[in-house]
């Protein structure tokens, strides 16, 4: 009796009751839990939450200390963009539908030359709230812009996610098409400043309720009309779904947090055929798109990823492994993104894919992809190496330095004109409610920019491109364009309940440019789909003209080229519908407009 | 990561063997020890600098202290440490293993592939043969790379990484046949990750919210009587909820098919101590104090164990082990004035 008291002091005092299971070791079990924190913490973030699988920055090297000269300003306010963009409550997020944003577009929509800019906007469950609405603004080509959305017929409040643009019509406007839950909306343009509803005509109007995310269009069988591709996110309903605090698996760090994507019915994407008569058609199971694994797709771009003339379709699907719809020229897709390398990182392990950015980073000619993930993990940014293979360089490339955020919009693109592309995304966290108990996870978090280093290495910026970059919002879309024809390219961005940033680039430092408008006339009016390599300066670069890029957002159709010291580019076009065409010589710091099966037909200087 | 702490506590005992420690040191070490098994690094590296501060010349907690500079991703210090490892202890595989780590995360793959290709005939880890792989894939020898791929996959047969790579590896040279075999094998191990993480998840919930007998069906979807780990799993999911005896069984068949699983012998002490079976618990945790000589809570229950045995003779050095390695556990030091008391009486 004695020792049995003894015993039961003893444990109990010793706190054996509450530790001494020990934890699993081995690193299957570990990847089970995830890695980063004990097991039993690590399994609740896994079975509430996105995948945060506890990767640690790699060390940062030393400076190079070479001058970056772009410099960005955020001068939203100043040109207008005035707004908020409403997405759910400010402060708290309760369902995985108010955390995920929505997308922004660049885009010229009555073809005066100047990019316009559209705004998603997302709303509250509570009701509507009032001036949150969709928006679209005019460039008044003084660097300001006027909101038309009135005008335009495009008020619209709900819970807006991506948006395309692309001519499917072929009449010349570009026409919008825009994601969301419940319905997704096809407005046509109608050549006069305003658009129509024409979702229920063309035969777009789904049953039921749907959480369309990432779109693009994407002529897939090259008749030259423009087809459309839909990501699906998840089995949304408020009403099915338990909101913050209602499920003790949906947490993050030991606070309660909105659930999802693990635990909810991840969905498949759909394709719809555009039938030349303004009406689409489902092909979904006949092309194949149907018979992939139905995963957490999120943005989407379509781009000639192998150099086969075909337009592929890659998905970044979030704690799932990523699609790669590889178009056999047939009128059908295959499921390939585990023998391309694109579903999951060098390790094998699936990431939560948010963003996706297609250019070339190291100019060779092939289109490598940037895809971007939640905290605690690095980007992948993954090298093409020929024949529909990609290689996960992240590491390799110095960007495993940077760990911190959550990563959504993202782009490969020429941001200092020295002919070598950079990296940028913007960041946010999905949970503010995490912060109040752990502030080194911010909701609001700044901008990251990679600087290319040449050789495949690049270093990330953390002062060096202007106060606008290291500035904080829990960002989610974001586009490339330049809306005030300087020969560089602006960035904008949607920042979750607050007005857009609009980064005006400045860049000093003398390097060249080029920029290439195409006019589809055999392929599709916007050209989507092309693939335009520029030579220059014994560089070979490519780009393509896309309907959709980083995340669930669209960015200036006209291609930008940075050149560097090199004061002449030639350029090889691979159009959509297969023809190629070649022009030489071209002189830098010129917007060049090239036509399908003519040549270049417009030449305009600007930014000098 | 845990089994490495684990290996590198036997390690760092036969380094320290024969050395007189200051008072202090194991207990920092041993803190340190349990804050890496929570994967509380920060914390640990602290334990580990102060034990460090009491005795520089201790290996075994700059070896711990350069294994949690790693995991914390503060690669050049960890790298600085293993070097003074290696002058304090000597050359040591396991210490070569981790510079060829550091190398291959710094993109040195030649000096990755010199230093882990000098262990690879006797790996300190299983893993280094992998990592011995993916260097060479990364300098460009897809070859020489696949060939260290396949003999990591021989190893780890159940590690999804190593078919992955090999899968690439195979890809890249054209041999489609075997990238697609690997390729299945892959996705078949992660296949059953996943549902391995369904079933803990309703395991859980259940063992949670339904009665045992209830549970005890969910639970069992986990049960694998070939898998070690799966079964150490499902022993611990029922110890957590309380339910020692349900937990028996499962971590009896673990320890059969892994004698190595320090995790399995434990909780296997842990349950049968919990249900006051101690002349079973003593063998469990005396191999689980012999294979985590460190590890507070082994040693401490072993202590106990004895000392409800009444094998006080026995308990008292494994007490005195455990109250070097927490001095601040009163209840052990209680426990232990009242065995040295009952020692002068007689």
């Amino acid at each position: 009796m004695h020792r049995q008291r003894g015993l039961f002091k003893f444990t109990q005092h010793t706190g054996l009751e509450d530790h001494h299971y020990a934890r699993m070791t081995r690193r299957e079990f570990l990847a089970i839990f995830a890695a980063g924190a004990t097991s039993s913490i690590t399994q609740t973030q896994q079975l509430g939450g996105m995948a945060s699988r506890g990767v640690r920055p790699q060390p940062r090297g030393k400076p190079s200390g070479l001058p970056f000269h772009a410099h960005f300003t955020d001068v939203a306010y100043h040109a207008g963009l005035r707004a908020p963009v409403v997405y759910g409550p400010p402060d708290r997020m309760d369902y995985i539908i108010e955390s995920m944003g929505c997308g922004v577009a660049f885009l010229d929509y009555d073809n005066d030359g100047w990019l316009d800019i559209f705004l998603l906007s997302g709303t509250r469950r509570e009701g509507p709230v009032e001036g949150a609405t969709n928006r679209l603004y005019k460039n008044n080509r003084d660097g300001t812009f006027t909101d038309v959305t009135t005008k335009a017929g495009l008020v619209r409040q709900g819970w807006a996610c991506g948006v395309s643009v692309g001519d499917y019509n072929n009449d010349g406007f570009e026409d919008l098409f825009i994601t969301g839950w419940p319905q997704n909306i096809l407005y046509r343009n109608n050549g006069d400043g305003t658009f129509t509803d024409v979702t229920e005509v063309a035969g777009l109007l789904h049953p039921g309720k749907r959480w369309g995310t990432g779109c693009t269009w994407v002529d897939y069988d090259r008749d030259g009309r423009l087809d459309l591709f839909v990501s699906n996110y998840l089995d949304f309903d408020f009403d099915k779904i338990p909101p913050t605090g209602k499920d003790p698996n949906c947490n993050f760090k030991g606070v309660p947090v909105n659930c999802g994507p693990r635990g909810l019915f991840p969905e498949r994407p759909m394709l719809y055929h555009n039938d030349g008569d303004g009406t689409f058609t489902d092909v979904t199971a006949r092309s194949g798109v149907g018979a992939a694994a139905p995963e957490f797709g999120l943005a989407v771009v379509a781009a000639d990823l192998d150099g086969d003339g075909w337009q592929d379709i890659y998905v970044a699907c979030d704690s799932t492994p990523s699609l790669l719809f590889h178009n056999r020229g047939d009128g059908t897709f295959s499921e390939q993104g585990l023998q391309s390398g694109l579903a999951v990182n060098e390790d094998g392990n699936e990431q939560a894919g948010m963003g996706i950015a297609i250019g070339d980073f190291d100019t060779d000619g092939r289109l490598d992809a940037l895809k971007t993930h939640f905290a605690e993990d690095t980007v992948a940014l993954y090298r093409n190496i020929g024949h529909l293979v990609f290689d996960d360089v992240t590491l390799r490339s110095g960007l495993g330095v940077e760990t911190r955020y959550v990563g959504w919009g993202d782009g490969i693109v020429d941001l200092d004109n020295d002919g070598l592309p950079d990296l940028f995304w913007v960041t946010g966290s999905t949970f503010p409610e995490v912060q109040r108990k752990h502030p080194e996870y911010a909701h609001k978090t700044p901008r990251v920019l990679f600087r290319n280093l040449g050789g495949s290495r690049f270093e990330e910026l953390l002062n060096a491109a202007g106060e606008a970059i290291a500035e904080a919002h829990s960002s989610r879309g974001v586009a490339f364009g330049d809306f005030d024809n300087d020969g560089d390219l602006d960035i904008l961005i949607m920042n979750m309940n607050e007005p857009p940033s609009l980064l005006r680039n400045d860049v000093r430092g003398g390097g060249h440019w080029l920029k290439v408008k195409l006019v589809g006339t055999r392929s599709n009016t916007s050209a989507i789909g092309a693939v335009v390599t520029a030579m220059y300066g014994g560089r070979r670069q490519a780009q393509a003209v896309l309907a959709s890029s980083g995340y669930l957002s669209c960015g200036d159709r006209r291609l930008h080229f940075g050149l560097g010291t090199a004061t002449t580019a030639d350029l090889e076009i691979a159009w959509p519908s297969g023809v190629h065409e070649s022009v030489k010589g071209l002189r830098a710091n010129q917007l060049v407009t090239v036509k399908e099966g003519v040549g270049v037909v417009g030449r305009e200087r600007f930014g000098l | 990561m845990t089994q490495i702490v684990a290996a590198l506590l036997v390690i760092a005992v036969g380094i320290s063997q024969g050395q007189l420690q200051r008072p202090g040191v194991e207990a920092h070490i041993s803190r340190g020890v349990q804050l890496m098994q929570d994967q509380l690094f920060e914390a640990a590296s602290g334990e580990f600098e102060q034990a460090l501060a009491l005795n520089p010349e201790d290996p075994r907690a700059r070896l711990q202290f350069a294994v949690c500079l790693l995991s914390l991703g503060r690669n050049d210090e960890a790298r600085r440490q293993f070097e003074q490892v290696r002058k304090l202890a000597g050359e040591s595989r396991y210490v070569t293993y981790y510079l060829g780590r550091l190398d291959l995360l710094s993109n040195d793959y030649a000096s990755a592939i010199r230093r882990l290709g000098s262990v690879a005939e006797d790996p300190p880890f299983p893993d280094t043969v992998f990592y011995l792989g993916v260097a060479y894939i990364s300098s460009g020898d897809v070859a020489e790379g696949t060939k260290w791929l396949e003999r990591a996959a021989q190893l780890l047969p159940r590690d999804y990484r190593v078919h992955y790579r090999l899968a690439r590896a195979y890809s890249s040279a054209g041999r489609e046949q075997k990238a697609s075999r690997e390729y299945d094998l892959y996705s078949q191990l992660r296949d059953e990750h996943k549902n391995t993480e369904k079933d803990v998840r309703a395991c859980s919930s259940a063992l949670r919210t339904e009665p045992l007998a209830t549970a005890r069906e969910v639970c069992h979807r986990i049960y694998d009587p070939n898998d070690p780990e799966k079964l150490t799993l499902l022993g611990q999911l029922f110890g957590d909820a309380g339910a020692f005896a349900e937990a028996l069984e499962p971590l009896r068949q673990a320890v059969q098919l892994d004698p190595n699983s320090f995790e399995a012998w434990h909780n296997l002490g842990v349950s049968y101590f919990r249900l006051q079976r101690y002349g079973e618990a003593r063998a469990p945790l005396e191999k689980a104090a012999a294979l985590r000589p460190e590890f507070y809570g082994s040693v401490v229950l072993l202590g106990a164990t004895l000392y409800m045995l009444g094998e006080d003779d026995a308990a008292l050095p494994v007490l005195e082990h455990a109250h070097r390695l927490n001095p601040n556990d009163t209840e052990t030091t209680a426990v232990l004035e009242k065995l040295r008391a009952g020692r002068k009486k007689e």
